[in-house]
């Protein structure tokens, strides 16, 4: 390292605070012994540091334990009654009594929700509420027709069959008394 | 980490607030050193010093012991300090009426024979925390790390969040802007 008044001056907190590796350091040392300029830096670097230190711990002397550590205290307790009322406002479902209860009522809430799904049409948890589709059988002149329709996409499919057991039975005719008619 | 830290950061961790207590006892001043020169303010000082504390218990679960306690506890101190400083916003502070006081502690022997010294020295006092003031936040806290504990830039960095490289820049300028403000008191 090059130890002029600059290079030394620029280096010379971080030589007070240790920094500085063992080659440097002494190089700095050996400067400042010999140099006024730089000694007086380091002298105005460590009474600035003194004064500081003085300053802030003279402060903190006067700060009592008994009262700092009351206001510390206090967060705590008020910080506690959040989490306490949280639990006073949850632990009476976890009483005995409470639990037999909700498991049956929890139970028969399931099935209710299982039965609407199933028997009501298009009330499928809203996912497809509204999407109908409907079946028609029409049977006309020795063809059977099945309509398809849903009404969602709306779309339309049409089956045309031929029934077997009415061939069998041989009477082609069909009735006007058809309901599809 | 100190044993003693650990084993009393593990009881607060079991719910002994005792331990706590300790623990308080232990580092009250420092925090309180700490957030004092980070701010300057005497009352707000105490506010926040208390809130570090209040935050260190709250969140005493999270700590696994990686790094020392009072270094957890140093960088709650900064970044609350930090955080309040610049929602605050205020203007030179009430600290200067127990410069006096502060400077003749400090100082005290080796000026008590030179009453030109002594007056100087008080005077350096009252400059020092008005320049020290004009920093921002950031330098401040590293002035302050430094001055109170002795921390290494490593740890400082830690805190802080930023490099050895960072802090010792920010170090460099700082106390070449309180030279400057200071100048002909030092």
């Amino acid at each position: 390292m090059k130890t002029n008044c600059e290079t030394v001056k620029n280096s010379l907190g971080a030589w007070l605070d240790g920094e500085l590796g063992h080659a440097d350091a002494e190089e700095i040392r050996r400067h400042v012994e010999g140099c006024p300029s730089c000694s007086g830096e380091r002298r105005r670097l460590e009474r600035v540091q003194v004064v500081l230190s003085g300053v802030l711990e003279t402060e903190a002397s006067r700060v009592a334990f008994e009262p700092f550590w009351d206001g510390v205290r206090r967060r705590i307790s008020e910080e506690r009654p959040r989490q306490a009322r949280l639990w006073e406002w949850a632990r009476p479902a976890f009483y005995p009594q409470r639990i037999a209860w909700a498991v049956p009522v929890a139970i028969v809430f399931l099935l209710a929700i299982f039965s609407l799904v199933q028997y009501a049409p298009g009330w499928r948890w809203g996912v497809n509420r509204g999407n109908v589709a409907a079946v028609d059988s029409i049977d006309g002149h020795g063809f059977n027709v099945a309509v398809l329709r849903e009404s969602k996409t709306k779309t339309t499919v049409i089956w045309l069959f031929e029934s077997q057991e009415e061939d069998d039975e041989a009477s082609g005719e069909p009735t006007a008394k058809d309901p599809a008619f | 980490m100190d044993l003693s830290d650990w084993e009393l950061v593990q009881r607060c961790q079991n719910g002994d607030v005792a331990a706590f207590q300790e623990l308080v006892a232990k580092y009250y001043r420092k925090v309180y050193m700490v957030v004092l020169g980070i701010l300057n303010h005497r009352d707000d000082a105490m506010e926040v010093a208390q809130e570090v504390f209040f935050r260190a218990y709250r969140s005493i679960q999270g700590f696994k012991g990686g790094s020392a306690f009072y270094t957890w506890l140093y960088r709650i101190a900064v970044n609350l300090s930090i955080d309040f400083q610049r929602r605050q916003k205020r203007g030179p502070t009430e600290l200067r009426e127990t410069m006096d006081e502060a400077v003749d502690n400090a100082e005290g022997a080796s000026s008590a024979n030179d009453p030109f010294l002594d007056l100087q020295s008080k005077e350096l006092g009252q400059r020092l925390v008005a320049a020290i003031n004009e920093l921002t936040p950031d330098h401040r806290a590293v002035i302050v790390m430094r001055a109170i504990e002795g921390l290494s830039y490593k740890d400082i960095g830690r805190m802080l969040g930023c490099s050895e490289g960072t802090v010792m820049s920010r170090l460099h300028y700082a106390r070449k802007k309180l030279q400057e403000k200071l100048g002909p008191y030092l």
